[in-house]
């Protein structure tokens, strides 16, 4: 439920523990994991600001998009960015990653003074140095060694584009046991990687929240027009696993729907899939003492031997070959079932194999002309 | 198959010969094997007497749980009791920090109680299991003997700090050395103490090497190297009297490198999560609500012997009883079709049962 993982990010860390980490994850069947992220982030803000979250502050971590479009989105929101007591800010990670400006222009500092929220940073590449700058703009912002902040990736996909899932991974653990972070959370494109740097963010993190389309497209393509595409195009399914602190881990489905001012969540509508299978866990029983209805159908026709067939006729015990009726019209008497003429001193040639066609007794190779 | 084999047969394995063993938590078991403790008295049982010196014992952990953790801590408190002598690495900044956490022995008075359940009138058909009698062969008889060899570690009573600050426990951070050559050095001293060369049984010690190949080591996408680490690191342990244990997470390797890291294991585990509050398995199970995970037991180490193990039930289920300690349970299993997993073999659960089963259909 996107509720109870705002909670679990408002309410952050507990003593002693790792910080709540979420993990947007999306992909091209569904490419709103933005959306969540922005729905998530303006959440969390709102709750900033108002006090009513374990964090006091905000540290943004801007890849994909400018600062700017943040602090819009912000406003846009509702959230009050320019407030005196100063809780946000934001790593502009986006206009100058690797720092070529630095290289191509030799003037000098490109930095903005009357900017207080936003600072830049380049050489994105350098995991550890990025991991200081979150830490020290986060302790300006929070102050004490008791307060926490917050920190939002922008996008997870960016930091591993630049550098290893080894470094990244040691980022986000790091991020999780520093005393003053209460939660972190981050978006993630997955068919951009390979599955190995997916399942190592999904293995650091402790809610995965994933953005399905509502029906699988069945070539993977999507490109036919058909009702189910057509849906995909603002609504979808959101699939959370959260890992529960007793070692369960609680998975949760909605549907989500995108609008011009946000998303909405809705609790699943109809059961369109198939339900979730938990089969794969437990092992498999040997046997089943229940009835599938085909099982049941098949039951009823089964016709018993011995059981008075009730036509008159002389009952004909069914040994699996050919019937009585069948063999007598055909032309040679050769096949057959069984004949009740035993009382006339003939020598009855039964066949062994029935399937063979009579008059197979000539040479096959007859019909060859050489 | 439709025999059902009673648990009290004069052919059981003999676990009760408690002989010989001059030093305490060191058990004779067949074939010339020395068993250590795992800390869970149940796992010493299914495994047929504890971990085998000598041995490489591998955990393959979940993703979503932490339940490999559980089994690290009963293992390391196990062998601070006995006084064996523990090397333990991880990938956290500071591993000294964990050992804040091991579990100490639970008060006498609480007794783990393995009664069935309380429905004297209701007794559940497919649930027999339940009701044998499990003749503890030395646990009723020879009650402090058993406790001298496994502790019931209580979960939430911390190990008091004269066993963790005494020179016995050396730790290692791996999360920041670009190789494992490090951390094949400290075992290689660590194991050298214990080598079996010089005659006579010496004490044993436990490594403990928790989440391997996590994504933060420097070194995780060297799986040759982390594969001839692991060969280097089983030869030595098989010459000397240790038992060395090692988690790590199947789905961030490679298919090739976990299948591999599989076969090298003597003893193979693998605990998995349960999808909390999920009605489907409510009514496949029993006794859900108080589970926390899934075990399963791949491969026993079988040194010295060409024989297999071959078990009744290879899944069992993880519960804290009274939430303070590890107990693992045969899964109940409702004679429902679960269909849609693999089957495992004929080795089940409690699969194997009278074909005189009430059911209500």
């Amino acid at each position: 439920m996107a509720e109870s993982v705002c909670r679990s990010l408002r309410d952050g860390a507990l003593e002693g523990e790792l910080a709540p980490t979420l993990t947007i994850k999306d992909s091209l069947a569904s490419p709103f994991g933005f959306n969540v992220f922005s729905h998530i982030l303006v959440q969390l803000s709102s709750q900033i600001v108002a006090g009513k979250s374990q964090s006091q502050g905000m540290v943004i971590v801007a890849l994909s998009r400018s600062p700017s479009s943040y602090i819009d989105l912000l406003k846009m929101n509702g959230v009050d960015v320019e407030s005196s007591k100063k809780w946000i800010h934001i790593l502009d990670c986006y206009t100058d990653p690797l720092g070529w400006k630095d290289k191509t222009r030799k003037s000098g500092d490109i930095t903005d003074p009357s900017n207080q929220i936003l600072s830049s940073y380049k050489t994105v590449k350098d995991v550890n140095r990025l991991f200081s700058v979150i830490c020290d703009l986060g302790r300006g912002l929070v102050g004490g060694s008791k307060s926490r902040f917050c920190v939002a990736i922008d996008s997870l996909s960016e930091l591993l584009r630049h550098s290893s899932v080894q470094s990244v991974a040691s980022l986000l653990s790091n991020l999780r046991s520093h005393e003053q972070i209460s939660c972190i959370f981050g978006l993630l494109h997955s068919d951009l990687h390979e599955e190995r740097a997916v399942a190592a963010v999904e293995y650091t993190s402790s809610m995965v929240a994933s953005v399905d389309p509502f029906h699988h497209s069945v070539d993977g393509q999507g490109s036919n027009l058909g009702n189910s595409s057509r849906q995909n195009l603002t609504k979808g399914k959101f699939n959370v696993r959260s890992k529960r602190r007793n070692g369960r881990v609680r998975v949760t489905c909605e549907e989500f729907r995108v609008e011009p001012s946000g998303i909405s969540f809705a609790p699943v509508s109809s059961v369109d899939g198939a339900a979730v299978a938990v089969a794969g866990l437990i092992p498999k029983v040997q046997f089943n003492l229940q009835l599938s209805e085909k099982e049941r159908v098949d039951r009823s026709r089964v016709v018993l031997p011995f059981e008075h067939q009730g036509t008159g006729k002389p009952i004909q015990i069914y040994d699996g070959r050919r019937s009585l009726e069948d063999s007598n019209n055909e032309a040679t008497p050769i096949s057959g079932g069984k004949k009740e003429d035993s009382g006339r001193g003939e020598i009855i040639y039964y066949r062994d194999s029935d399937d063979e066609m009579p008059d197979s007794d000539e040479d096959p190779d007859d019909d060859l002309d050489i | 198959m439709a025999t059902t084999r009673t648990r009290v047969s004069s052919f059981a394995p003999n676990l009760s010969s408690v002989k010989s063993s001059q030093h305490l938590g060191l058990k004779n078991g067949p074939n010339g094997a020395t068993f250590i403790s795992s800390g869970i008295s149940d796992l010493d049982k299914i495994l047929g007497g504890g971990f085998t010196l000598g041995s490489l014992v591998m955990i393959m952990e979940d993703a979503e749980a932490p339940h490999h953790m559980l089994l690290l801590r009963n293992f390391m408190s196990q062998g601070l009791l006995h006084r064996q002598p523990l090397l333990y690495s991880s990938p956290s900044k500071d591993p000294r920090g964990f050992l804040g956490t091991l579990p100490s022995p639970g008060s006498s008075k609480d007794d783990i109680s393995r009664e069935p359940s309380h429905e004297k009138d209701l007794r559940i058909a497919w649930q027999y299991k339940k009701y044998f009698s499990v003749p503890q062969l030395n646990i009723n008889t020879n009650n402090g003997g058993q406790h001298d060899y496994c502790n019931d570690l209580d979960l939430r009573k911390p190990l008091e700090r004269h066993f963790i600050t005494s020179n016995n426990v050396d730790c290692v951070s791996i999360q920041n050395s670009q190789n494992l050559d490090v951390l094949k050095d400290r075992c290689a001293e660590f194991l050298a103490q214990f080598s079996r060369n010089e005659g006579g049984s010496s004490s044993a010690g436990r490594i403990a090497i928790q989440s391997f190949c996590s994504p933060q080591c420097k070194y995780s996408d060297m799986e040759w190297h982390m594969l001839s680490f692991i060969r280097s690191l089983k030869g030595m342990a098989r010459s000397s009297n240790v038992v060395v244990v090692v988690t790590f997470p199947p789905s961030l390797l490679s298919p090739s490198c976990s299948k591999r890291l599989q076969h090298m294991a003597d003893t193979l585990l693998s605990v998995r999560a349960i999808p909390d509050e999920d009605k489907e398995l409510a009514k496949l199970l029993t006794g859900y609500q108080d589970m926390v995970g899934l075990l399963n037991v791949h491969k026993v180490a079988r040194l010295n012997t060409q024989v297999p193990v071959i078990l009744e039930a290879t899944t069992f289920s993880i519960k804290l009883q009274k939430r303070k300690y590890l107990v693992f349970e045969c899964l109940n299993q409702a004679p429902v079709d679960g269909s849609g997993g693999s089957s495992y073999g004929n080795y089940d659960g409690c699969s194997r049962s009278t074909k005189a089963v009430s059911l209500d259909f």
